[in-house]
């Protein structure tokens, strides 16, 4: 196996400090971003180790945040991951307590909610692209064909959490992954 | 307001919301309006809109409401506070991962439920399409969106940003 590069933990910050300053529409959007980003763009980690990564974001709660953190540790163990998650965190965090101060002083949001408008259906063609690319790599067989589509009925049109989702996938792959071995 | 309290306060919401950001909400109501009275009840809810105005996560609103709470400095500790439970797990889930993947039967299960993570990705699409999706005009943008993005190699930030700077100077409502 080839070394892996090492990656300046200067970059990682930077480079999860824009997608944290960029990334509007949080959760999905964020992972597209850091999926064109560090997948396709830096090359730092193949589409599998991310998707990987994702599925444990989403046991773990807020899941943009958790993909920037498993990036970051991939690349360079605890302060990388330390190094994403604030580099990701730190532009919200900045535009939050302006806007606090903002408002707790003249009681007043600024107009933002229509720039958002703006953004939202931009974003929805991000994760779509997103969507694509990863079925386009990741959904060849036939079991494959059968799980993406049910998964997306099921987060889609009966709001069943992703955490249940992920979980009755991974029964399911396991107990092919232990029939394969047992008769292999 | 003690800075230590919100820091427990906030690292005991941060060890009990696995599973997704919702769970926060009415739970963060109980605590900060009901119990606590830190937050009018409007007040919780211009927060809500606020901290889903930013890239970060839901939980942007411990920032919110550590503002009000004790300032700059309030805000700080309790954001820190809030995601340290969760960051810390994926630091050790992380760690383990490389091992655990090079054993055959992990490594077939991981890669096994990629094609569920790929429905996941397309659903979010689909619920944020469903909320935001409402006339002809986003319809177009969603368009244009999807084949620069698609199609061409131009930052998807300048495409974001842009498209939030049309939404701002042409006041979509």
């Amino acid at each position: 196996m080839e070394a892996k590069r090492q990656v300046p933990l200067r970059e990682i910050f930077k480079v999860f400090l824009i997608i944290g300053a960029t990334g509007f529409g949080g959760g999905m959007a964020v992972v597209s971003l850091v999926e064109r980003t560090c997948v396709h763009e830096k090359k730092w980690v193949t589409l599998d180790e991310f998707m990987h990564g994702i599925a444990f974001g989403q046991i773990l709660g807020p899941f943009s945040l958790n993909s920037c953190t498993f990036v970051g540790y991939y690349l360079r163990g605890v302060m990388g991951g330390i190094a994403a998650a604030v580099g990701f965190i730190a532009p919200s965090f900045c535009l939050i307590s302006f806007l606090s101060w903002l408002y707790f002083k003249f009681h007043e949001l600024p107009e933002l909610q229509s720039a958002l408008k703006g953004t939202n259906p931009v974003v929805i063609g991000l994760i779509l692209v997103a969507a694509v690319g990863m079925g386009k790599a990741k959904i060849k067989s036939r079991t494959a064909w059968l799980m993406a589509p049910l998964a997306f009925a099921a987060s889609a049109f009966f709001n069943v959490s992703a955490l249940l989702i992920l979980v009755v996938a991974a029964l399911w792959a396991l107990a092919r992954a232990w029939y394969k071995r047992e008769n292999a | 307001m003690g800075i230590v309290k919100l820091a427990f306060i906030f690292l005991r919401i941060g060890l009990i919301f696995f599973g997704g950001g919702y769970v926060l909400i009415p739970l963060l109501h109980r605590i900060m309006v009901d119990r606590l009275h830190w937050l009018t009840l409007s007040e919780f809810l211009d927060g809500v809109a606020l901290s889903q105005l930013t890239p970060g996560p839901l939980a942007m609103l411990a920032t919110f409401t550590g503002f009000k709470a004790g300032g700059v400095i309030g805000a700080l500790v309790s954001t820190v506070f809030i995601f340290l439970p969760c960051t810390t797990l994926m630091l050790f889930l992380s760690s383990r991962y490389e091992r655990l993947r090079n054993m055959e039967l992990v490594r077939g299960t991981l890669d096994g439920i990629l094609p569920a993570v790929v429905g996941l990705v397309a659903a979010a699409a689909y619920a944020l399409g469903k909320t935001s999706l409402l006339s002809l005009r986003d319809f177009l943008l969603l368009g244009v969106g999807f084949v620069i993005l698609q199609f061409t190699r131009i930052s998807p930030m300048f495409v974001i940003l842009g498209a939030g700077a049309i939404g701002y100077l042409f006041h979509f409502a």
